[in-house]
């Protein structure tokens, strides 16, 4: 509420909007608590056809901890731990994880930090660029850069509805410049008195036919103890 | 106005209550054949083996864990053999910051891909097969004691020669001490640990990625010799990584490492449930090597077909590699995991 009077009163200044308020009140749509437990579902389409799934426990604590347990049937056992910049991947019945490298994160349409990486205020520098009708809402532009290596994208144009901030569209660009991906905000839902993301849709703009919907249950608040995130704790569940 | 209120809150959905214990519960059904090329000693050409693994996991809150590893071996090479073997069993118990647990399991302190020089209680590491490709990888009973704080961990344990087999060959009882931080993105190991009858093992590993795409690991060990292991990971943007290793585990002996892989061969239909990669394990002091081949097509979210061929090159009967009786093996089978 305090965000939208805010924002009323920069309006009716004549002022440009706070890119970076705007970028932290859209991540609340993903971040709902301070520390939380979400599972995500992704289904890739080629052609239309559904040809692969994968499903993901995600547990967030604060904007830099991350730990993502895989529960499709040839990925159990892994999990994936994100702190900050630094990445590790746990495989099956080892408890030694395994560094990976920032790239590593990125293949598939729905690459490992589109699960884990939500926290765009975090990861990006905004700028706001002009406000414009996107999907039949008014729509703040703003552009993205990022400002750390663990960040997913290198730039990233984000469509934020004018009125709550909600997330409407977003075209992901590589470090080369070329445009890779674009993500529809599809649908929401209310949970626990707070508005968090369903489905969102990330199409590949380099394959045309290609998408991929990624789906958002049981956003639940969760006392998450700091040792599940310690890279070095032998006990992965 | 009101209308519209009051169906926003009849939408609103209470968010689920945390769950008082979790399981979790993994299948996987493995049949392969393999061949021998070659074959320089007497013995069967070919053979087959099926791997039933079931594995479960249960939690209670955040404070009691059970996890239990199976597989079931059956094996028809020349003649027909079967056994159940346990891979981990045990049970864990949290109380604040520190964890306890008791039972057979696996643990790997070691950072290297191929080979490890400071994974005192790990399961013996091959370098033609550093990722146990068949799961059969079995751990040790052991008790431990882990304290994590902040970013620190300390983890003591106490491991047996084996209780349940009685007294493996070379294994001796080991009484292990490890500190683990991360430290200016430097993942970071100090390991000293006690063999029943030898003398005292000192050691201290550590991991770090640079920029996007390299990733460089080390151990250093010491024990009645010292132990060095270099190694690092580039990966590229298409999805291509390449790892090396150097390793000299003390006496002279010196060994390389490299592989080159590709998960998700091209990002297209018919190209993406493909994996493959190769690798070439050498022993840099009798000039023998090692080649390793894996295939792998995944149909589907349940089934994939993969093939794995080894070819050992070398002095024969003179040089490490070259003691290994066939000029190639090849192995195919299917995976079913549910």
């Amino acid at each position: 509420m305090r965000f939208l009077i805010a924002l009323l009163m920069a309006a009716s200044a004549g002022a440009t909007p706070d890119a970076q308020a705007l970028l932290r009140q859209s991540d609340a749509v993903r971040n709902g608590w301070p520390s939380f437990v979400v599972r995500v579902k992704i289904t890739n389409f080629e052609a239309g056809k559904s040809d692969e799934e994968d499903l993901f426990e995600v547990y967030q604590k604060g904007t830099e901890r991350t730990y993502v347990e895989f529960l499709s049937p040839r990925d159990k056992g892994r999990h994936l731990l994100m702190l900050g910049d630094d990445m590790w991947i746990y495989l099956p019945d080892t408890s030694r994880p395994i560094r990976i490298t920032p790239l590593e994160r990125l293949s598939g349409n729905a690459s490992n930090g589109d699960v884990a990486r939500t926290n765009y205020a975090i990861d990006y520098d905004a700028v706001y660029l002009r406000t414009e009708t996107e999907g039949g809402a008014e729509c703040h532009v703003l552009e993205l850069t990022a400002r750390r290596k663990g960040a997913t994208y290198r730039r990233i144009l984000y469509w934020l509805r004018a009125t709550d901030a909600r997330p409407v569209k977003a075209e992901f660009f590589l470090a080369s410049g070329k445009h890779t991906k674009s993500a529809t905000f599809d649908e929401y839902q209310q949970v626990g008195g707070r508005m968090l993301l369903r489905r969102l849709t990330i199409y590949d703009q380099i394959r045309k036919n290609s998408h991929s919907v990624m789906e958002y249950s049981g956003f639940a608040p969760r006392s998450l103890p700091d040792r599940i995130f310690h890279q070095g704790r032998s006990d992965r569940f | 106005m009101l209308l519209a209120l009051a169906l926003l809150l009849m939408a609103d959905e209470p968010a689920p209550p945390e769950p008082q214990s979790e399981t979790r519960f993994a299948l996987s059904v493995t049949d392969e054949g393999a061949w021998a090329a070659a074959l320089r000693v007497p013995g069967p050409e070919a053979g087959n083996l099926l791997l039933i693994q079931p594995s479960f996991s249960w939690r209670n809150g955040q404070r009691w864990r059970f996890a239990a590893s199976l597989a079931g071996v059956g094996e028809t090479h020349g003649e027909a053999s079967a056994q159940l073997r346990v891979k981990e069993t045990y049970l864990g118990f949290t109380t604040g910051d520190l964890d306890f647990s008791a039972g057979k399991r696996i643990l790997r302190w070691g950072t290297g891909y191929a080979f490890t020089a400071t994974g005192v209680l790990d399961p013996p590491r091959n370098a033609t097969d550093p990722t146990d490709r068949l799961n059969l990888n079995e751990g040790r009973e052991m008790a431990t004691a882990e304290w994590i704080q902040g970013r620190h961990a300390l983890t003591a344990a106490w491991a047996s020669a084996g209780l349940v087999q009685e007294h493996r060959a070379g294994m001796r009882e080991t009484v292990a001490f490890r500190y683990n931080t991360l430290l200016a993105g430097f993942d970071t190991s100090l390991i000293v640990a006690h063999d029943r009858g030898r003398t005292t093992f000192t050691g201290a590993n550590f991991t770090r990625v640079f920029g996007e795409a390299v990733e460089v690991h080390g151990e250093f060990a010491h024990r009645d010799t010292s132990a060095v292991l270099l190694g690092g990971k580039y990966t590229m943007r298409s999805g291509f990584g390449a790892i090396f290793e150097f390793y000299a585990p003390g006496a002279g002996r010196r060994y390389a490492f490299l592989r080159a892989a590709k998960s998700r061969l091209r990002e297209l239909p018919g190209w993406k449930e493909w994996d493959v990669a190769a690798a070439l394990v050498a022993n840099l002091g009798d000039r023998s090597r090692i080649l390793v081949l894996d295939v792998t097509r995944r149909m589907g979210n349940h089934l994939s077909f993969y093939a794995h061929a080894q070819a050992p090159s070398g002095r024969k009967w003179r040089s490490e590699y070259g003691m290994i009786p066939y000029a190639a093996l090849v192995s195919a089978g299917f995976r079913v995991q549910l």
